[in-house]
């Protein structure tokens, strides 16, 4: 139960309607005098805005959005290796276990490449994704992420919702000690680079935690803090 | 911070440019009398034309079409919104203030969509008979003080104040209860179910409240002894014990709070908005498109502007500036323009707040049932009304320079205040454990 009713039968002063509707009239005065005088903050980082002025709660959405929780399910991403191809093997376990099978990989090898395979295609229904995260959760290689901290945009058309490879191979890349390129070299990664990589490269995940399924301050919250670090105002 | 700055100037600057407001419309009052007399016409056709062109369809039909607008801007603030602000015009939004325009464009554009089995001439008699009934109400409030100036030799006495008429109030309830008209013939014209259920629940509405209306002001009409509104303004400015003005608020407290409650009820605006019911019925307009929608939501708006200016005039001293009169008539000096501009403005400063008052009443209180719409009416105005009538005649009998009826006025509105603020804490939820305030987590950082 969320609150306890009172259902008390009015008393004399009650039913006289008028002091409790002066009173009424009263509180909403006082709501209105605060906003009139005080505007809303319009700190860019929204949960940091000062409410005790204003209570005015308003976001300006297109202009202004609140930032996700971390571990929000965004849209997906194709995680990159250090040299800018996909982390992704096609395996398609991720294929496999979407609920709504909504993901379409060809695969295909690299030339220069005897054990890793590649997708050639690697494309997504984002209309026919029930954001539920199995893929993430399915990847042995953690080549797809659902960390990019936004939803899927709008579009006027639903070719526009089909995501291929290109629009979803994007943001950070990631290392971890067991990836194959890593450990024998790979040709797109110069030699100090790699000796750089190989010392910074996460270890084996236990499982898909937040931790690990997650990039460190890849989202719009961080965005946000970065523009009100640069004195952005609009 | 800044925006406190700039709302505390703003605050400050609309009496006064509601002071040269004023002062502007007695130069236009006077130079139609100029004109009019040059013609050969008698003294004040002039300033009676000019009065209906500046006040009605300016001062009232700006204000009435602002209100549309500042509604929607108020009750954002009220209710912790933003409201209105899309409509940038360089990049300012001004208050929602062009909404005005688009408003105005949509209805003006939209496709005439009428019922086919409509009563044509009544249908579209509707609009009109709604609209015209409350804008002809304000011709007898007086705005401004007369002031009289001299044309050729002649004494002309102008004054902000359209028509001054004998039957002064009895013309305000007269043209008060045609209004109903205008929502029974729109209800009935328009052949459909539900706005004839809106137009007999504004009839029954608005021909019940009539009564408790009337009745309000019989106290304020023996207290001043007259019908004609200009003359009970001018009795408003007489000091009691040589300090307190005779206002009717100090005077009828109970009269005028039903006068308000009454008055409130004849505009069909929440909580009285029975014949609108916009969750049930649509209302009395639901068959109307456009600008005939369009006269009829404006219509209420303008009863808004002239009951805000009825009750000014009658309960808060009219055209009296009040607060240190005597200091500004000797500054000033009486009968000069600027000091019938001062009061002139000072009657708009007051509408103004009290329109702001009732647009905040309107979004406190949800509707009424319909049997409670009846109830308080006729089993608690009523009553209390001629009770009202009975205990001032009295009071004015043994007592014939209303001080007995001030001692009594001011007795009930202690009254008033001490039953408000002894609210109970009945009804208020219980703090629970994660009922926390919302902006509790929010750190202190400016």
């Amino acid at each position: 139960m969320p609150y306890q009713l009172r259902d008390d039968d009015a008393d004399l002063r009650e039913s006289m309607y008028f002091p409790e509707v002066i009173r009424g009239v009263g509180i909403l005065m006082k709501q209105f005098l605060r906003n009139f005088f005080f505007g809303r903050e319009k700190n860019p980082d929204i949960l940091a805005r000062d409410r005790s002025f204003s209570q005015n709660a308003t976001l300006q959405y297109p202009e202004e959005r609140v930032p996700y929780p971390p571990g929000y399910r965004g849209l997906h991403r194709l995680v990159p290796r250090e040299d800018g191809r996909p982390r992704c093997v096609a395996c398609y376990m991720c294929a496999t276990v979407c609920p709504a099978q909504c993901i379409y990989i060809e695969a295909g090898e690299y030339p220069d490449d005897p054990i890793e395979k590649y997708p050639v295609k690697f494309v997504i229904d984002e209309l026919r994704c029930v954001v539920c995260g199995f893929c993430v959760e399915a990847c042995p290689k953690d080549a797809i992420r659902m960390d990019s901290g936004e939803h899927a945009p709008p579009s006027y058309t639903r070719a526009a919702q089909v995501w291929d490879e290109k629009r979803l191979l994007r943001g950070p890349p990631v290392s971890y000690q067991y990836d194959p390129w890593l450990r024998r070299g790979s040709p797109g990664i110069a030699a100090e680079k790699l000796a750089e990589l190989r010392a910074s490269a996460k270890p084996f995940p236990a499982g898909a935690t937040d931790e690990y399924s997650q990039t460190p301050g890849f989202s719009v919250r961080t965005l946000a803090a970065e523009a009100k670090a640069r004195g952005e105002k609009r | 911070m800044r925006r406190f700055f700039g709302m505390v100037l703003f605050a400050v600057s609309v009496p006064l440019s509601m002071v040269l407001l004023s002062y502007g419309v007695y130069w236009i009052v006077g130079g139609f009398e100029h004109f009019t007399s040059w013609l050969g016409l008698p003294a004040t056709y002039g300033a009676a034309i000019a009065n209906v062109l500046v006040l009605m369809a300016g001062v009232v039909m700006t204000t009435a079409a602002a209100l549309t607008v500042g509604e929607r801007k108020w009750s954002a603030m009220i209710q912790n919104r933003i409201g209105p602000n899309r409509i940038k015009v360089f990049g300012l939004s001004v208050g929602g203030i062009f909404f005005l325009a688009a408003d105005a464009l949509k209805m003006l554009t939209k496709e005439n969509i009428e019922p086919d089995k409509r009563s044509r001439v009544l249908y579209e008699l509707a609009p009109m008979a709604a609209f015209a009934p409350s804008f002809v109400l304000f011709a007898v409030v007086p705005v401004g003080p007369p002031v009289d100036i001299q044309i050729g030799g002649v004494v002309h006495r102008i004054a902000l104040h359209v028509a001054s008429i004998d039957a002064g109030l009895l013309f305000v309830f007269g043209a008060a209860s045609l209004a109903v008209y205008g929502t029974a013939l729109a209800g009935w014209a328009s052949n459909s179910k539900l706005a004839i259920l809106g137009g007999v629940r504004a009839s029954s509405q608005m021909i019940s409240y009539e009564v408790s209306l009337g009745l309000s002001l019989v106290g304020s009409m023996m207290a001043y002894q007259s019908l004609r509104i200009e003359q009970m303004v001018q009795a408003q400015g007489h000091l009691l014990w040589g300090f307190l003005p005779a206002l009717g608020f100090f005077l009828q407290p109970v009269g005028m709070l039903v006068f308000f409650v009454s008055a409130f009820a004849e505009t069909k605006r929440a909580p009285f908005d029975l014949p609108e019911g916009e969750s049930e019925i649509v209302g009395y307009f639901v068959e109307y498109p456009g600008m005939k929608f369009g006269m009829m939501f404006l219509a209420e708006f303008i009863e808004v502007v002239v009951l805000a200016a009825i009750t000014s005039a009658i309960f808060f001293g009219g055209w009296h500036p009040v607060f240190f009169e005597q200091t500004l008539k000797e500054a000033v000096g009486e009968g000069t323009v600027w000091w019938a501009a001062i009061c002139a403005g000072a009657f708009l400063a007051k509408v103004l707040l009290l329109c702001w008052l009732q647009l905040v009443i309107r979004w406190t209180l949800p509707r009424f049932r319909f049997d409670q719409v009846q109830k308080l009416c006729w089993k608690m105005l009523l009553p209390v009304t001629l009770v009202n009538v009975f205990l001032t005649g009295a009071l004015i009998l043994i007592d014939e320079s209303l001080e007995l009826l001030a001692v009594v006025g001011i007795v009930e509105l202690v009254g008033m205040v001490l039953l408000t603020a002894a609210a109970s804490r009945k009804g208020e939820l219980p703090v629970t454990v994660h009922g926390a305030p919302a902006h509790a987590h929010a750190p202190a950082v400016h």
